[in-house]
C-alpha cells in the first residue's frame, strides 16, 4: 500500500467514527458544538500522532509479552503532555468544555487500535501517514457531528448565529440523546449508500474493519 | 521465539520505558507551570474585572472570609474602590450555584455574574449564562459589541441594597420583586438568596472590611 492511501483511508473509507465505529465516547459526549469537535479532535490527533511514532520506533525492542503495557504508557504520556499544553495554552472554555474527556483519550479505541493494528507492524513513516489520516477522519467526523447538533440546536456554526430569529434552543439536539439520534442517522446513511453500491457492483456487502487486516485482537492470547 | 519467558527482561524493559516517560513528563511538568499558573490567574482576573471598577492590584490574593462570603478587595492606585462578593448556594436544582457580585464601598450591588453552575441546560443555565449572541449579519456589517453581554435575571440586582430587608430579594412568586425565568424559579430563587448573602454579609461587616482595608 502506497503512503498516499495509508494517509486517504482513515479520512473516507476507515473513517474511525463512521465506519469502524472506534472513540464512541468523546464522539457522543463533546459534540454538542463544532468547536468543542474541533478540539477533541486535534487533541486526538496530536496523541495519535505522537503515539504512532513512537510505538512504530520501539515496535522491535519491546518484548511481546509486556507490549500491551508498554503502548499504553506511551499513550498516557502523550495524553498528559496534551493535557498540560491545553491547560497552559488553549482557551479556558474549551478547556472547560472537554473536562474529563482529555485525560479519557487515554481509552480511546482509536488510539491503541492503532498502535496495535498498524505501528507495532510497519514502518515509522507509513505509522505517520495513518495517524494523520486517521486522526483527520475522526476531527472530520467529530466537526460534522458537532457542526450539525449545533446547527438544530440554536441555527448556529461555530457560535455564530445563521438564522437570526431562532430564539429558543431546541435542546434535545445539543443533549446526549440528541447525539445518539444524530450518530445514528449519519450511520444509516453510510450504511444504505454502501449496501446499494456494492449491489450496483453485484457484490455482497461486508462492513469493513470487521475483518481481519484491520483488527488483531485475536493475537492477544498468544506469545 | 523462546519458549521460557525471561521474565527479567520484562521487568527492565517495562521498567526503562516507564522510566524514560516518567522523566518526559517531569519536564514538560516543569515547563508549563508557569503558563499554567498564569492561565488561571488570568482566568479568575477576567470574572473579577467583569464585576469590579477598574482596579490595578490583585483582588484574588487578597480577599477576606466572612461567613459563608469571600470578598475580593479592589485597589486603585492603593485606595479601595469596590469589593466583590462569592458565596456558594446549595439551593440550585441540581448541586451548587456559585455567584460573584459587585458591591460598591455603600453596600449597593453592581454587577452579578454565575461562575459555576450545573442547572438544567436551557433553563437554569440561560438564568446564569452571560454568553453574546454573535449572528451573521453582525459579522457581516462589521458591528463589533463590547462590554459585559445582559442577562434580564442577573441584572435586576444592579442598584439594589440590603438595607431594605430580605422582602425584595425574594422571586415574585414567594412575595418579592424579582422575575424569575419561567421554568427555572429553582435557580433564580437560588441566585436571589446567594446575591442577598453578599449584600446582608457586607452590610454587617461593612466598617470592618474599610477600616481593614484602608
Amino acid at each position: 500500500m502506497s503512503l498516499v492511501k495509508e494517509f486517504t483511508k482513515g479520512l473516507v473509507k476507515e473513517n474511525p467514527v463512521f465506519v469502524l465505529l472506534l472513540g464512541m465516547c468523546p464522539t457522543l459526549a463533546v459534540t454538542n458544538n463544532a468547536v468543542n469537535g474541533l478540539g477533541m479532535g486535534v487533541a486526538t490527533l496530536c496523541v495519535l500522532f505522537g503515539s504512532n511514532i513512537v510505538i512504530s520506533l520501539i515496535r522491535n525492542v519491546v518484548p511481546k509479552k509486556v507490549r500491551i503495557p508498554c503502548y499504553i504508557i506511551v499513550i498516557a504520556s502523550f495524553v498528559t503532555i496534551v493535557d498540560l499544553l491545553m491547560q497552559a495554552y488553549a482557551p479556558r472554555s474549551l478547556y472547560e468544555a472537554l473536562g474529563i474527556f482529555i485525560p479519557l483519550i487515554v481509552v480511546n479505541c482509536i488510539v491503541l487500535g492503532r498502535a496495535e493494528a498498524f505501528a507495532s507492524k510497519n514502518g515509522v513513516v507509513a505509522s505517520m501517514c495513518d495517524a494523520l489520516g486517521m486522526g483527520l477522519g475522526f476531527t472530520l467526523a467529530l466537526v460534522v457531528l458537532g457542526g450539525s447538533r449545533e446547527f438544530l440546536t440554536s441555527g448556529s456554526l461555530f457560535q455564530i448565529k445563521l438564522i437570526e430569529g431562532w430564539s429558543n434552543d431546541f435542546m434535545l439536539m445539543g443533549q446526549a440523546p440528541g447525539a445518539f439520534i444524530l450518530l445514528g442517522v449519519f450511520l444509516g446513511i453510510i450504511n444504505w449508500h454502501a449496501i446499494r453500491k456494492a449491489k450496483k457492483a453485484g457484490q455482497s456487502y461486508t462492513p469493513p474493519g470487521l475483518d481481519c487486516s484491520t483488527c488483531n485482537l485475536c493475537d492477544l492470547g498468544e506469545d | 521465539m523462546s519458549k521460557q519467558t525471561n521474565i527479567p527482561v520484562l521487568v527492565i524493559s517495562l521498567a526503562l520505558i516507564a522510566g524514560i516517560a516518567a522523566a518526559l513528563l517531569g519536564w514538560v511538568s516543569d515547563v508549563t507551570k508557569v503558563p499554567i499558573a498564569a492561565a488561571l490567574q488570568e482566568n479568575n482576573n477576567v470574572a473579577l474585572q467583569q464585576v469590579l471598577p477598574a482596579f490595578d492590584n490583585q483582588p484574588a490574593n487578597e480577599t477576606k472570609q466572612v461567613g459563608n462570603v469571600t470578598f475580593y478587595v479592589a485597589r486603585k492606585n492603593g485606595v479601595v474602590v469596590g469589593f466583590a462578593g462569592k458565596t456558594i448556594s446549595n439551593k440550585g436544582y441540581s448541586g451548587e450555584v456559585t455567584v460573584l457580585a459587585g458591591v460598591q464601598l455603600d453596600g449597593t450591588i453592581t454587577t452579578v455574574i454565575v461562575t459555576k453552575q450545573t442547572e438544567t441546560p436551557g433553563l437554569g443555565t440561560v438564568v446564569c449564562g452571560r454568553t453574546r449572541k454573535k449572528t451573521i449579519s453582525k459579522r457581516i456589517k462589521g458591528i463589533k459589541e463590547t462590554g459585559l453581554p445582559p442577562n434580564p435575571i442577573l441584572d435586576q440586582f444592579r442598584g439594589m441594597k440590603a438595607t431594605s430587608g430580605q422582602a425584595p430579594w425574594a422571586v415574585k412568586k414567594d412575595g418579592g420583586d424579582l422575575d424569575a425565568k419561567t421554568g427555572a424559579t429553582i435557580t433564580s430563587r437560588a441566585v436571589g438568596g446567594a446575591v442577598f448573602t453578599i449584600a446582608e454579609s457586607f452590610a454587617q461587616n461593612r466598617t470592618e472590611l474599610l477600616k481593614e482595608n484602608n
